[in-house]
């Protein structure tokens, strides 16, 4: 059932893709960025009830996998962009975060996420909600600092290499570009933080240990790193294309860690039976 | 009585030179006072006059092209040479074509629109527009503003200071907090300085070999003056920099730039080089945060915009015709409306209620189908009999002759009354209609 929904949902994101890259390439059109937010919108609430429907049907089991992840992280990273909105007029945005948001949706849409396995009551701690939700928005967070770091390098092309072409009417101006990556780069890490303690609390009552050197704890740690660095970096001058190339690779580093921890069996204790058999253990 | 129709005469860059066209232009009580004249002439109902830099045209409500003839050959003789004249459709058609700025020296500009509305708020406060010119410029008005947000004909910059705008904007988004530096007392850059002043940038510093010229022309650009020893240390101060001395080489070099960009962490600089031979050092560009252009990458700009323009047009062409015939046609309704509404609506009511009468008695003996081909059937007896009727009156209307339209109400009993106006400006516009053939 809850695929179905999610399956509606992913129209929606669909036609709000196709509203926000018809608008990139017609910006004279206003409404289609209007009718984009607005599809957008509904995409959101119609994948909150799919999430919903999902929790009923699994007990919340089918967010331990990498496909439950993602469709997590694909609806923060859209809510997270409504909000966006709320605050800073970025039409063209849409046309970078949009396209993301469907492709990695498209996989889950297809094949049920059966009957996933719970996870064993030992890891259910207080903390792990938290935990989950956090890292999620995190990422997200991180998702759409790429985006708008790729529509930065893109701009910048076209400044320095003087073509004054289509992109570089359509694109915002690299000063706002430029702090958007920094605002996004420190509210993801702000987020990431409260994932990781939240996680390091679960794995201390679950695991026994806060630190375990479990795959997932190290390449955790080295993303927390890099973006705390990208933080720092600012206030030593660091801008403009270094920064977003940074952002780049956070984000590469991130998306690739998340998905070969979860595809390589029993790398991590992030999956399978969460360590609950062996001495210590955790979920992600 | 003959005809009243809509002529056009008037010169333009195109047609005239600056010299010319300098003496017929008219502005302020200079202006209302030939309106007033033109108005004054005989035969003359509506004048309008758009005069600005390019263009000096007279339209004219009126049963002859003479007296906007006039208006040019009573004051400056040579004007004759270089007039043209256009009515009707393709007076209509000209007056559109102008405030959507396609007849403009540079297709596209802002400016136009304005000036054509101001010398409709000229024309209308010296009582020399009224009804006609009213609907015909707020037409134009709209057409113009159609053009305007269908077509990217207003898109892009037309000349080196706009491009420096546009560059300086995609780079800062805006210059709150920033500060522009000025090198040198080339014409280009306090041009470019003045056009920046739209970014609201916070200081305009400048700086220049001689002090003299360059004091004067922090007063002219309202900036600070600094020496011109100093200009290392500037670089590092200032985030735009708009170099143009008529020194014979680089006066800002690589390694120049490299130490104000240690100074200034790495924040953007632009630095636009206005100077020929350039003034700064091209290699500058591939410092990263640096982004430099000289006046060849700004003309390149300039002539993409008008190349983006002249494909712009054709579209906004097409939206001027859609607009001019669709006044036009408009204009030939409305002429003969109030009397072909009323007498339509008449029409209508007897075939209704002969409809109605027959389908009392026989209406039982048909079904739904039969019941409604006597209905169309009395429709179509109304349409094919005022057919001819219709098309006369309109006719007639559109020459300005009103005794037709006088007849027909007479002739099937009709008041002259417009009992029912379509629009709101409907009524006025036919009262003075109706006035005006009173007066012919």
């Amino acid at each position: 059932m809850s695929v179905v929904i999610l399956r509606i949902a992913a129209v929606l994101y669909a036609g709000a893709t196709a509203a926000y890259i018809v608008h990139f390439a017609r910006p004279r059109h206003t409404r289609l960025a209007t009718a984009g937010a607005a599809l957008l919108g509904a995409a959101f609430l119609v994948h909150a009830i799919a999430i919903g429907v999902g929790c009923s049907e699994f007990g919340g089991a089918e967010f331990f996998s990498l496909r439950g992840g993602l469709v997590l992280m694909v609806w923060l990273a859209a809510g997270a962009y409504l909000l966006l909105l709320r605050f800073y007029h970025l039409p063209t945005l849409g046309a970078f975060i949009t396209p993301f948001i469907v492709v990695v949706l498209v996989p889950a849409l297809f094949g049920s996420p059966g009957h996933p396995e719970l996870p064993p009551d030992a890891v259910r701690h207080p903390t792990l909600t938290i935990h989950i939700l956090s890292a999620g928005l995190g990422v997200a967070l991180f998702g759409i600092a790429f985006g708008v770091a790729i529509m930065y390098l893109l701009q910048e092309r076209e400044v320095k290499g003087k073509k004054f072409g289509a992109l570089f009417s359509r694109l915002p101006s690299l000063d706002a570009l430029d702090r958007m990556v920094q605002r996004l780069v420190r509210a993801g890490f702000v987020v990431y933080t409260v994932a990781l303690v939240a996680g390091t609390i679960t794995a201390t009552s679950v695991w026994k240990s806060a630190w375990s050197w479990d795959p997932q704890q190290i390449v955790s740690m080295v993303v927390w790193i890099l973006y705390g660095a990208l933080v720092q970096l600012r206030h030593s001058g660091w801008h403009g294309r270094r920064y977003a190339l940074l952002t780049l690779a956070g984000f590469v580093l991130v998306l690739g860690s998340m998905v070969s921890l979860k595809v390589v069996p029993g790398v991590t204790r992030h999956t399978g039976d969460y360590g609950t058999n062996a001495p210590a253990g955790g979920p992600q | 009585m003959s005809a009243r129709e809509i002529f056009l005469v008037g010169l333009s860059h195109k047609s005239a030179p600056i010299e010319v066209r300098e003496r017929v232009a008219l502005s302020g009580e200079a202006l209302k006072g030939a309106l007033g004249e033109l108005k004054r002439m005989d035969g003359v109902r509506e004048a309008l006059v758009v005069s600005t830099c390019n263009r000096v045209e007279v339209f004219v409500q009126a049963n002859g092209v003479e007296p906007a003839r006039l208006f040019f050959t009573s004051r400056v003789a040579e004007a004759a040479d270089h007039l043209y004249v256009k009515s009707g459709v393709e007076a209509i058609r000209h007056l559109f074509r102008v405030s959507a700025s396609l007849d403009s020296m540079v297709v596209g500009e802002q400016q136009i629109l304005g000036q054509v509305k101001e010398a409709y708020g000229v024309a209308s406060a010296a009582q020399a527009a009224g009804s006609y010119f009213s609907r015909l410029c707020n037409r134009a008005f709209a057409t113009a503003k159609r053009v305007r947000t269908e077509t990217d004909i207003g898109r892009g910059a037309t000349s080196m200071s706009q491009v420096a705008v546009e560059l300086v904007e995609k780079i800062f988004g805006n210059l709150k907090g920033r500060a522009i530096l000025l090198a040198g007392a080339g014409k280009m850059g306090a041009l470019s300085a003045k056009a920046l002043a739209v970014l609201g940038a916070d200081r305009i510093l400048v700086t220049n070999r001689s002090p003299e010229r360059g004091l004067a022309l922090a007063e002219q650009v309202n900036g600070n003056f600094r020496a011109w020893e100093e200009l290392q240390h500037l670089l590092a101060e200032a985030d735009v920099v708009i170099v143009s001395t008529g020194a014979p080489s680089y006066v800002v070099t690589r390694e120049m730039i490299e130490k104000a960009m240690k100074a200034r962490r790495h924040r953007s600089l632009c630095l636009i080089d206005l100077a020929v031979p350039r003034n700064v050092d091209p290699a500058c560009a591939d410092l990263s945060d640096v982004y430099a252009y000289d006046v060849d990458d700004m003309e390149k700009a300039v002539e993409a915009t008008h190349e983006a323009r002249r494909g712009e047009a054709l579209r906004a062409e097409a939206i001027v015709e859609t607009e001019v015939l669709a006044f036009a046609k408009e204009r030939e309704t409305r002429a003969a409306l109030p009397i072909l509404a009323q007498l339509r609506r008449r029409a209508e009511e007897i075939a209704r209620a002969e409809a109605q009468r027959t389908l009392a008695q026989v209406g039982s003996k048909l079904d739904e189908k039969g019941r409604r081909s006597v209905e169309a059937m009395a429709q179509a007896i109304v349409n094919k009999l005022l057919h001819g009727p219709t098309a006369r009156l309109k006719q007639a209307a559109s020459s300005g002759d009103g005794s037709l339209a006088g007849a027909a109400a007479e002739l099937f009993g009709i008041e002259g009354e417009a009992p029912r106006p379509q629009s709101r400006d409907e009524a006025p516009a036919a009262a003075s209609r109706a006035a005006a053939s009173e007066r012919t």
